[in-house]
């Protein structure tokens, strides 16, 4: 065994990220590592690599027990990562990215860098494995699987004897992915085993000798890959037992909407990360939009509210294309965001409640040149009392408050401009499941005035739990939109993993 | 329990910190030279002092609540003096030559914002560049030399006239101040500036025009600048191409050890005010004494440190 873990188990809060894995990787073999969102990859990486450390549990490194408590103990130990957003010093050259964190060559004085002794050792990997990489080019100038290629050389550079390879075909052609697959696979020969995360199916397929399926933070099963099909695993990654156990309320979902209110068509945003995007919601309709990390999802929502620029597709609202998109102006025409990033994107977080729900409307209190503090003390008192945001008042810093009220404080400062469409980028994450009630029926009751709702959220049961029809995105493009009736997270999950 | 007493302690200093510094610094003058320094005279004497720096201060503070710097405001202020007084020279009425020089200096920060601004780039090394440029100007027009010849009495008037004992300056000051901590925080633009410089994307996805709101804090520094260098011109009966150089440094003092008077820790006028009045009761304390001036530059860089130092620690401690 390269890596093996016994009782593994990482707690966030009262949140069970991961509980109790019994994991292993064998010497020499390419492991794929499949779950939906949240089911706990991420966090089992992040601990093998010493990011986060373990809440209970053992690891062993070639049969040895260790503790890896930082990044740099656990390259020591032969554990390597490459992430999907690549970690490189955009102005330094491939030689210097590559020695980052290493001993620098020297020449004989001791002090010189030695970079063409430098150069000397990385060639030696690029010719044992068939590299091929501008190493005197910045990397920035690089692109991206040029970028991923300089991270593995830095990793064999290294005595790597595990490498964790985390979604490395995102932003990959077909071409290129192959090119990776050839290298990877002569790594893996070479003796390094690998651990391959992603979300694309026909890779773990092509790859891997074994695969384990994560759910909820548990270890559902290790396969070899030859006993398994593709719908063995979206069986395994999606609990159909615990969802009959939910009893999810199918009651208030209806498909009696109004008109079309608000739709978007071929939206395509100028990083390509939205390619190419079309829906549209009815009044009292609750539209889900779900799909896997890095499909757009977030990215959709912050173009058609304007925050982020689009180079095709319009956005039609009340039977008119909007023809200049700025969070301005979606605010003048009462199209609300609810943005993903609370700390980010959403709040002040330094400054009162009051001061944050007023800022979208902060002009509106202005009457002949006064200051209305009496009108804006009230609107806000009577939002905080219909949103039960518990709090001294509205002077308290939003910094002091839980993240359930944090969050009502978000849906406030939207509130206060009275939005007919709503568009909600995972409204409920980290927040108590009492907050996540409420916010729900909020939702729903805003739906009944006969308000349009976009809900992105990237829990499938929630997803199944408040939306009425269900968009998927994929890739930057949105596919099938099902009516959420009858249908279960596996359904879901299939759609996304179609081959498209 | 002690150490409840030295947590309790640490509160009190941290809250009341600054100002009890201030308090410490006119006691020991006080005790030095109760003649001098303690007379109805020199407090007046002080006010007007504080006056000329507290209007550049002021401005200044607007564009630190946007999280940005015009490290032009110094050489902005002798820009607009040397162009007074030359209006002046010239036969223009002197409230002309104001709002001339003072119209000007504004478009100077509105330049200066716009560049920042538009183009996304940082306002530290642009408004110095800009500071570079318009000392240039300033010394072309001045021809290189203090203008003091043929300044007509009228331009004097304001920055030496007194009602009574209280100096014109004074009053100007509390009326600017005044308005000041009504824009900041009675106004939707203050309120703006603070959000934007609490979270400048989230003030963007909340429909706040961020450029637009720097760029008009660029320009009423820039406005202020210019008013106070006709101000100090005015008060000197001179001008030079170099007189606003030493305030560059010392509003931005004042504004660090503003920061600390609240636990906010945000600028603020009030404390911009309290700034202003430690480097100018220290300033006329050891000139009564006779401190030489490189002891006080020593003192004043010194004060400047622990104020900005001071201010990282307490804010840690709340972490």
């Amino acid at each position: 065994m390269v890596v093996e873990t016994k009782h593994l188990t990482k707690v966030f809060g009262s949140m069970y990220a991961l509980n109790d894995i019994n994991f292993s990787i064998k010497k020499g073999e390419i492991h794929g590592l499949v779950g939906e969102n949240g089911a706990g990859k991420s966090t089992l990486i992040k601990i093998l690599t010493g990011v986060y450390s373990l809440t209970k549990g053992e690891i062993f490194v070639n049969g040895e027990k260790a503790t890896i408590k930082d990044p740099v103990k656990s390259r020591e130990l032969g554990i390597n990562v490459i992430h999907q957003d690549r970690h490189l010093i955009p102005s330094f050259n491939g030689i210097e990215n590559i020695f980052l964190g290493l001993p620098y060559s020297k020449k004989k004085d001791k002090i010189t860098v030695d970079f063409e002794a430098m150069r000397r050792k990385i060639d030696v990997i690029m010719d044992k494995y068939s590299i091929e990489v501008p190493l005197n080019k910045m990397a920035k100038e690089l692109s991206p699987p040029q970028q991923t290629l300089i991270e593995i050389i830095r990793a064999m550079l290294t005595d790597c004897k595990l490498l964790i390879l985390d979604e490395p075909t995102a932003a990959l052609t077909d071409k290129e992915t192959i090119i990776l697959f050839d290298i990877i696979k002569k790594l893996n020969k070479d003796g390094t085993a690998i651990l391959y995360v992603t979300h694309r199916m026909d890779e773990i397929f092509a790859l891997t000798d074994r695969i384990t399926v994560f759910r909820n933070g548990e270890l559902v099963e290790t396969v070899k890959t030859k006993d398994t099909t593709k719908d063995d695993l979206i069986s395994a990654m999606t609990d159909s037992e615990s969802e009959n156990n939910k009893n999810i309320n199918l009651v208030h979902k209806n498909q009696d909407f109004g008109e079309v209110i608000y739709s978007v068509k071929n939206i395509a945003t100028k990083d390509k990360v939205v390619k190419d995007a079309s829906f549209s919601v009815h009044k009292g309709e609750i539209l889900g939009i779900f799909g896997l990390g890095g499909s757009g999802r977030t990215e959709l929502l912050e173009a058609i509210y304007g925050y982020k620029k689009i180079i095709s597709g319009e956005v039609i609202y009340k039977g008119k294309t909007l023809n200049k998109l700025s969070p301005r102006n979606s605010i003048k025409n009462r199209i609300g965001l609810i943005h993903e990033d609370r700390r980010g994107h959403s709040l002040v977080i330094n400054r009162s409640i009051k001061n944050n729900v007023v800022l979208p409307v902060i002009d509106t209190y202005v009457r002949n040149g006064l200051y209305d503090s009496k009108k804006e003390n009230n609107d806000v008192n009577q939002k905080m009392n219909d949103l039960n945001i518990k709090a001294i008042n509205n002077n308290q810093k939003v910094a002091q408050l839980s993240g359930g009220n944090q969050q009502k404080v978000v849906f406030a400062k939207s509130l206060i401009f009275n939005p007919e469409v709503f568009l909600c980028d995972e409204p409920t994450q980290a927040v108590d499941v009492m907050t996540r009630g409420e916010i729900h029926t909020l939702l729903r009751n805003k739906a009944k005035e006969g308000k349009a709702i976009v809900y992105v959220t990237s829990d499938l049961l929630e997803m199944l739990e408040i939306a009425d029809n269900i968009l998927i995105i994929a890739n930057g493009k949105t596919h099938e939109l099902i009516e959420n009736n009858n249908i279960d997270s596996k359904t879901i999950l299939q759609y996304c993993y179609k081959e498209r | 329990m002690t150490n409840l007493k030295t947590n309790k302690l640490k509160e009190v200093m941290y809250t009341y910190g600054t100002i009890i510094a201030l308090i410490l610094i006119i006691i020991l003058f006080g005790i030095l030279n109760p003649r001098a320094f303690l007379s109805s005279t020199n407090f007046w004497n002080i006010t007007r002092q504080m006056a000329i720096l507290a209007v550049i201060a002021l401005g200044a503070t607007l564009i630190m609540c946007v999280s940005e710097f015009d490290l032009s405001v110094g050489n902005i202020a002798s820009f607009s003096g040397v162009l007074a007084a030359l209006l002046a020279i010239n036969g223009v009425p002197f409230i002309f030559s104001l709002i001339i020089a003072t119209l000007l200096s504004g478009i100077l920060g509105l330049i200066n914002g716009y560049i920042v601004t538009k183009f996304k780039v940082m306002s530290f090394i642009i408004t110095l560049a800009m500071g570079r440029m318009i000392y240039g100007l300033t010394y072309w027009l001045s021809g290189g030399a203090i203008i003091f010849n043929d300044i007509p009495q009228s331009f004097k008037f304001i920055g030496t006239a007194k009602i009574g004992k209280i100096p014109y300056l004074t009053i100007l000051m509390v009326i600017i101040s005044l308005i000041f901590i009504y824009i900041t925080k009675y106004t939707a633009f203050g309120r703006k500036l603070y959000a934007i410089g609490g979270n400048e994307r989230a003030s963007k996805v909340a429909g706040v025009k961020v450029e637009f709101n720097k760029t008009l804090a660029f320009a009423l520094s820039g406005l202020m600048a210019g008013f106070a260098g006709v101000l100090l011109a005015s008060r000197v009966g001179s001008a030079s191409p170099t007189a606003g150089d030493a305030y560059n440094l010392n509003a931005y003092a004042t504004i660090f050890i503003g920061i600390t008077l609240f636990k906010e820790g945000v600028p603020n006028i009030l404390g911009t005010l309290v700034g202003v009045a430690i480097f100018t009761v220290l300033a006329n304390g050891l000139t009564i004494l006779q401190v030489p001036t490189f002891i006080q530059n020593i003192l004043t860089g010194l004060i400047i440190i622990i104020a900005v130092v001071g201010q990282k620690v307490g804010t840690s401690n709340n972490d």
